[in-house]
Formats: C-alpha cells, structure tokens, sequence
C-alpha cells in the first residue's frame, strides 16, 4: 500500500469576510461559515472562533482536541472514517494536508477541565501545539446537554472543521510530497531478509468518558488488540475522544502524525524491517488488561517481531497494561522499548510508575508531569481561564495577585506526550 | 562578585607523597593547590580559586573515621571556604567512601556546598549518590581531564545556588531525583535508536531505570491472630544499653539476640540503638519507637495477639551488606520457628 | 453464571445508578480509604477485577473511587495485591487540591468515575 502526503505549508491564518481560502501558504477562513457549520448541531448553542498564532501572548484553555486540516484527494475513503467518512480503508491514494495549522477545540464538558496551551513565554516550551497556527473552536452546549452528548457534540464539531478546512487544500498544488509504502508480510521479508522486525504496539486509552479513542468509528475498549496498517492511522483511522488529562492524552493530531511510525519509517529498510503496527487497548477491567496483553505478545510474535516499541497513553492503571505487554513480548524473546511518561511528586522524588518490571530495561520517557511550572498572563485568553485553578495540576488559589499561575506541568496539552511526540524527558 | 573561595581534600597519592606505603599519614591543611586542584582553578579562571588543600592517607582516614572526619572538618571550617571539593577518586575505594563521607558531612555540619567525583562502580557512590553531587567519571587517573570538565561548571553552579539541571546534562551519577529537560530528539526518534542498539546488542542507556526488585512470596496471612505468638526483629539497632554485643553502628558483622520476658516497653533507661545511619536521640528517648514492644504488650493484654515472643532479633542495617542480612536471616528465623513463632514484624528506619 | 461481584465505592452517584441491581457497597468515605478498604478484601482473598487507578483523573483530585471485587473470596493473589499496593503508593504522591470543591464539580468528578466503573461493569457482566 502506498500513501502520499501533500503537505502544503501554512504560515498564517487570517479572518476574512468573503470565501474561506488557502492561498500563498495562507489559510483564510470566514468565522461564519465555520460557525455555521457548527452550529448544524442544534446541541451546540454558541460558538465563537478564534485565531492563535505561534509567538502571540494568547492562551488557550480548556483544550479538548487538536486536529490536522486535511482532505483525500485521490483513492478510496475519506478523512476521518466511521465519522465523517465513511469506513472505507483509509491509507492510500494521496491526502493533502494543511501543514503548519491545527483547529483546536475548547469547551467546558465538566467543571474540572485542563489542557492549556501558551503560545508564547515559558509554557510554550512544553507544548508541541505553540508552534501551529491554530483556529480556536470555542463551543457551548444547549443547556441541559449531558456530558456524554457534549462530548460527542465537540469532537465532531471538530472533526467537521478540520475537513471543511482540509476541503480548501484540495485543488492547491502542495509545496511537498511525502510518500510512504507498506508492502506485506511477504514481500517486506524478501526485501529485508536481513534486517531485525520492528513492529510498534501502540496502547490506546480506552475507560470511559473523556477517556476514549476511536479506530474507524469503533469505541477502542470494545475491540480485541489488533494489526493495523500504519498507513491507516496517518490517514485518520484513529481518532481521540477528546480528553481530561491533557499532558498525556493523545489529541487527533499526534495520531494523524504519530511521531513512532514516522520514525520506524525512517529507518525502515535501512536499520529495520518495519512490520506492522499493533493496537491495542486500556480498559478498567483486569480481565481485559491480561487478555488485551497476551494479544499484542501473540501477534508481535505472529509478525516474527525481533523487536518493538510500546508507546502507552494516560495516567495509573495504563502503567499496568504497559507492564504486561512488556514483560509476556519480551517473555517471547522480542526486545522491546517503551515510552512512557513520569508522576514522580513534585520534588522528583517518588516512584514514578504505578508498576515496574525488571524487563522494561529500555525506557524513553516523556518526562516527569509533576514538575511545577509558573505561567505568566497572556493578554488574551481563548477559553474558560477560571477553570485553570479546577484543573489537574492546578490546585486551589493557584493565581497570584499579578495573574502569574502555578501549575503541574500536566494540566498542558501535549507536555510528557507518551508517543514520543515532544521532546521532553527526565533523568 | 568576589572570587569563591575552595578547599580541596585529596589523599597521599594525589598529593604526591606516595602510595600504600603513605596510606597512614595523618590529615594536613596546605595554604595552596596540588595538580588536580591547577586543573580546576585553570578551568576556572576567574570565577573561583582553591586556596587550601586537605590531605589525608586512605588507610588513616579507613581506620579512625570518627576521629579524622572530625580533624578535616575543623581545618575546613579553618578556612573560612565558600565550597568543599573532593577527589575526584575515580576507581579507588577507600579514597571514594572518604571522600563521599567528608562531603556529606561537610554539606551537613557547615552547610557550604560540596562536590566529588568517581566511576561509578566506586563503593562510595553508592553510598553518598542521593546525599551529595558525584560527577561520573571514569575508573582511573588517566580521566582527570575528563572530570575536570565536568566538576568545574557544576562546582561554579553549586556555589553560586544556581539550579542543577539533569544528570545527564550536568554529568553527575544519578541520584534518584527525577529532573526535566528538553532533548534535541522527540521521544520517538529516541525509541527507535534505543531499539536498534538493543537489538544489535550495542550499548544503550534507559531514561527510567526500573527499580531494583528482591521479591519475596509472602507467606499466607494469620487467620486468627487472637492465638499467635508474634515476634518483633529490626534492622534499627535495638540493643540493650551499653551495646553488650557490640553490634557495629554500620556493617553489622552480627546481629543480637534479646530476651524481652517482662519487658512492658523499651525505656530510654535500659535501652538504646547501636545504628549509626540516623539522628539517634528520639529512639535512646523511647526505644518503642524503634521496637513497639509497649503496643504489642497492650494488645497482648487485651487479647488481641496471643503473645509476644519473648526474644527479639536486632541488627543495625546501615551499609551493611545484602549478603550478611541473609544470612543473620536464615539463622534467627529458623530460631523462631524452633520456638514457635507464628507470625513477625519486621521494622526498619 | 455471571461472576458475582461487590462495587466498593465512596461515588453516591455509582450507589444511585447501580443500588437495584448490583451489591453495592457504598460509604461515604476518603478516597484512600476506599483503596485501603479493597486493599483488606484482596489480602482476605477476595480478587481484584478492576484497576483502582482506572481513569487519568488523579488520585485526590476527584474525590471518588469505585473498584470492583469479587464477592467470594479465594486465595490471595500477589499481582493483585501489587496492583492495589501501588495504587496507594501513587494515590499518595497527590496532595488533596480542592478541599472546598463547589457542587458541580463534585458531581462532575462522580460523572467520570462512574463511566469509568460503568466500562468495567459492562465487561464483567458482557453487556
């Protein structure tokens, strides 16, 4: 199978009240069509819009979801399938990509929401979305909505403002074309018959509400741990169903550019033999952890696997699925490296995951996300600010009389990201 | 800024005075520097100069610990020095735990920064890591210049209270505290090359490493408590006053055994701890707090255990090694189990 | 036959929801307690069916914790015991945050546990 990547590159976004455009590597949108669009759901009452660029003393809270804009513009399925496209198998043909820019979503589910992002100053640093040109969707629900439908309600709403701003890259001619191929079973080991298998196991959160994730429209806690093609999860077969613990919940955006399978594709036919990309789950239920894992060994060694990466996703009981994937893979004498991320308190001092196993001797971490950070004002703030102080992370009175807020770096979108999609880490 | 003021301790081979054979000297302050301490005030410029030198001999300083510490912590106070420097020791053994053992109580007593160096596989890096900086460096002389360079900038930082980052940027051996920083790398990227070395059983370093596990199957529980014998044993020094048997502050080379019949609680009168790992005077108070013979006695009384056996095993835990634990273990448990003893808690400081 | 099961619980939401048709034991008390309380059923023998970390809101944070045991006990089984053990140890590296949490958020934080327990309800019970 073979996927490209138009990437064309946006280095702005500006409002306009004539047609939404791409042009010139700039992303011009009228708020009301994206506001009319939203507001085809009759469970959303308002929205506003908003333009957040890299370097601007803007700061967006509570964070829901980040997409990438994006359309297919040759070969079958669509953008976001089992939600706004249909099922069909998405990952090949060409998809052209908004590159540079990212709708992110903001909206009060439930009283305790996090997930900031500062686009300039020291927070800045620790989130990967600073650096986006980012259209802030910020939406209200009818009143009385319960909490399950508004969180349907937003991720689609995002969903949807992704695609229409992904419709306006379809007839530009992309600055770059990134072209990936995954043969098969057989014809990657003829190709490589010398190289170590790789495959990437990637946990997938799956609890509950504010704690999901979605493969082609199917709730992740209901599906048994599975083979993907890598390609599907970079053309959006994988989605987030938005989040409550932002440092290390992935937003749409990470699974659309899954830093792990990019990487394996670096290497691939030059140190490595990618194989395959496993999926697996992280429900509540022991059961399912013990039978989720002995899957992921099964089918790891099913590949022929010499080695793989398990990337996890969220705090405490994702610990434990991480350390039995590890310790039943390398059991079938298939090495392994994880990534995981730290709570180790704030002084650094306290046991960092809530299990360990000696064979999880090959650990990146995303780092640790007790750190204690203080975020100066912005001069503008899209969102709900009042709800940083009920915020994971945060605690009561945490603002000071100059507007400064202390906080766990945790309550930052994308901080100690377990994929390995920012650059943080520990010693 | 005025310069800040150092004060180097060294031994008799660093110092150029000899080997083995001048092991024995006894501690000496020098106004100046000897050739590791060029190296650093070179490295320095200056921000900062070592004014005095400590030497001492291995074997001295190894066999009159209590009483060297306190001649070298007095000459250090001598010089009015705004930073302690140790070493570096590189692989050597005796020089490493002397020099992690001044540190330390230099950091403790007179609360000026301190800052040593050795390879860490030297026993006295895993004795001080957590209690002082200890840059890593290599197991032998030849890489001075190597530690040089990592201990000068760090000691600068540590004098000036500057904040320390990880110990991967600033070179020191980890010490257990989980530090952020930002790699040139995503995580991702990082994975991948972990992985390729693992798999070519190249050399790689984990960011976390696991913790160390020795773990034990329980034994299942007491169902009926009201009718065991239950024993007490620690590793927390409790000895009868005056320490009859001798039982090392640290290195336990023995453990104790100790008849508590009518014993109602552990009084600071009778009582006390041979540990020498932590502030002693709460447990000579009331040794209770180490050995809780006086709640077993209540619960004793109220009928809540069956009894409480009446001999307790005690040992000081302090750097002694895993080894002799086991096998102070092996020995009193079978004791106990001749005696009937069903069930013990085990406390620890 | 269905495995039968206790929810051990401290959320009056999860009470509300589930009271009628499953064993529920609900006190009203701190979350720890609510780890220690299923800490001493494990160590009786009782087993573990859920993790008591389930859910990325942080241990003290959200003031509720609902956990799934068996109601028969059996014998003790160590990687369970581990995980509850653990469980307290990291439960206890988070300061309590919102002492004065106002009403809505209370019942917010009872909203996530109780989907959470709910996930794993439905998987006990193959619903």
């Amino acid at each position: 199978m073979k996927l490209e990547l138009g990437n064309i590159i946006i280095n702005d976004i500006q409002f306009t009240n004539e047609g939404s455009k791409v042009e010139n590597g700039v992303l011009t949108v009228n708020p009301e069509q994206i506001k009319s669009l939203v507001l085809e759901d009759s469970n959303i009452e308002s929205c506003e819009v908003f333009i957040a660029r890299p370097g601007e003393s803007v700061r967006i809270t509570p964070v829901k979801d980040v997409i990438e804009p994006r359309v297919k513009v040759e070969g079958p399925g669509g953008i976001f399938p089992g939600w706004i496209a249909k099922v069909d198998t998405v990952g090949s043909g060409r998809t052209n990509v908004l590159k540079g820019a990212a709708v992110v979503t903001t909206g009060k589910i439930v009283g305790f929401q996090e997930g900031i992002i500062d686009m300039t100053g020291p927070g800045a640093d620790y989130t990967p979305f600073s650096k986006t040109y980012n259209l802030v969707v910020k939406m209200e629900p009818v009143e009385g909505l319960k909490q399950h439908d508004h969180e349907y309600a937003l991720r689609i709403a995002g969903f949807k403002v992704a695609c229409f701003l992904g419709e306006l890259g379809r007839a530009v001619t992309p600055d770059e074309i990134e072209t990936f191929e995954f043969d098969n079973l057989v014809e990657s080991a003829k190709k490589y018959p010398d190289l170590p298998r790789v495959a990437y196991v990637q946990m997938l959160q799956s609890q509950g509400l504010l704690h999901d994730t979605y493969v082609y429209g199917v709730d992740a806690k209901r599906t048994l741990t599975t083979i993907i093609n890598p390609l599907e999860t970079m053309d959006g077969a994988i989605v987030s169903g938005n989040c409550v613990s932002s440092c290390d919940k992935n937003p749409t955006y990470v699974h659309l550019n899954n830093k792990v399978i990019r990487e394996l594709f670096k290497a691939h036919g030059k140190t490595l033999n990618f194989v395959g990309h496993i999926i697996t789950n992280e429900n509540v239920y022991l059961a399912d952890k013990e039978r989720s894992s002995n899957w992921s060994a099964k089918l790891a060694e099913y590949l022929g696997c010499d080695g793989v990466i398990i990337s996890q996703e969220g705090f405490g009981n994702p610990d434990t699925d991480l350390i039995m994937n590890t310790k039943k893979i390398e059991a079938k004498g298939i090495k392994t490296v994880i990534i995981t991320d730290e709570y180790a308190g704030r002084d650094g001092k306290s046991q960092s995951l809530a299990d360990a196993d000696p064979s999880a001797n090959a650990v990146v971490t995303g780092g640790n996300a007790n750190q204690v950070i203080v975020l100066p004002p912005m001069e503008t703030v899209y969102g709900h600010l009042h709800f940083v102080d009920t915020i994971a992370g945060g605690s009561a009175n945490n603002i000071d009389a100059h507007g400064n807020i202390t906080v766990e770096i945790q309550a930052i979108t994308g901080a100690t990201n377990e994929t390995g999609f920012h650059n943080l880490s520990a010693r | 800024m005025a310069k800040i003021k150092v004060v180097h301790y060294v031994n008799q081979f660093y110092a150029g005075i000899g080997g083995e054979e001048k092991a024995d000297i006894t501690p000496e302050l020098r106004v100046g520097t000897v050739p590791a301490g060029d190296a650093l005030n070179k490295a320095w410029g200056e921000e900062a100069e070592i004014t005095h030198t400590i030497i001492c001999g291995d074997s001295y300083f190894g066999e009159n610990m209590d009483k060297a510490s306190a001649e070298i912590m007095e000459m250090v106070k001598s010089t009015g020095a705004d930073m302690f420097i140790a070493g570096p020791a590189f692989n050597a053994g005796r020089y490493g735990v002397a020099c992690g053992t001044i540190a330390t109580n230099v950091k403790n007593t007179l609360g000026i920064p301190v800052l040593t160096g050795m390879y860490v596989e030297n026993p006295g890096a895993d004795m001080y890591k957590t209690q002082i900086y200890i840059v890593a460096t290599k197991d032998s002389g030849a890489g001075m210049r190597d530690a040089i360079k990592k201990m000068a900038p760090l000691a600068l930082k540590l004098a000036r209270g500057e904040k320390i980052e990880a110990s991967c940027v600033e070179g020191y051996i980890p010490n257990g505290v989980r530090v952020n920083l930002f790699e040139k790398e995503c995580g991702a990227a990082r994975a991948v090359k972990m992985l390729i070395a693992k798999l070519n059983d190249k050399p790689f370093v984990t960011e976390f490493p696991m913790p160390d596990f020795d773990r034990v199957e329980p034994n299942p529980a007491v169902l009926d408590m009201s009718k065991a014998t239950v024993a007490l044993c620690t590793s927390g020094g409790s000895v009868p006053k005056g320490n009859p048997d001798r039982i090392e502050s640290s290195s336990a080379s023995h453990y104790g055994e100790y008849d508590i019949t009518g014993v109602m609680s552990m009084d600071g009168d009778h009582w006390e701890t041979a540990h020498g790992g932590y502030d002693p005077v709460y447990v000579n108070e009331d040794g209770n707090r180490c050995l809780p013979v006086d709640v077993l006695r209540e619960m004793e009384a109220s009928g809540r255990i069956g009894k409480l056996h009446n001999k307790f095993y005690t040992t000081v835990g302090n750097g002694t090694a895993v080894l002799s634990s086991k096998a102070f273990a092996e020995e009193y448990a079978q004791k106990m189990i001749n005696d009937g003893v069903d069930c013990v808690i085990m406390t620890s400081t | 036959m269905a495995l039968e099961f206790i929810v051990i619980t401290n959320n009056p939401l999860v009470q509300e929801k589930f009271a009628d048709e499953l064993n529920v034991d609900y006190e009203d008390i701190p979350f720890r307690d609510v780890l220690c309380k299923v800490r001493d059923l494990i160590h009786k023998g009782h087993r573990l069916l859920t993790h008591p970390l389930s859910g990325s809101v942080k241990p003290h944070e959200t003031p509720y914790k609902s956990v799934l045991v068996t109601t028969k006990p059996s014998t003790m089984d160590l990687g369970e015991v581990s995980i509850i053990e653990n469980a307290i140890i990291t439960a206890d590296k988070f300061a309590e945050k919102f002492p004065n949490m106002p009403q809505s958020v209370k019942e917010d934080f009872q909203l996530i546990d109780c989907t959470l327990i709910t996930s794993g309800i439905d998987a006990v019970l193959r619903r």
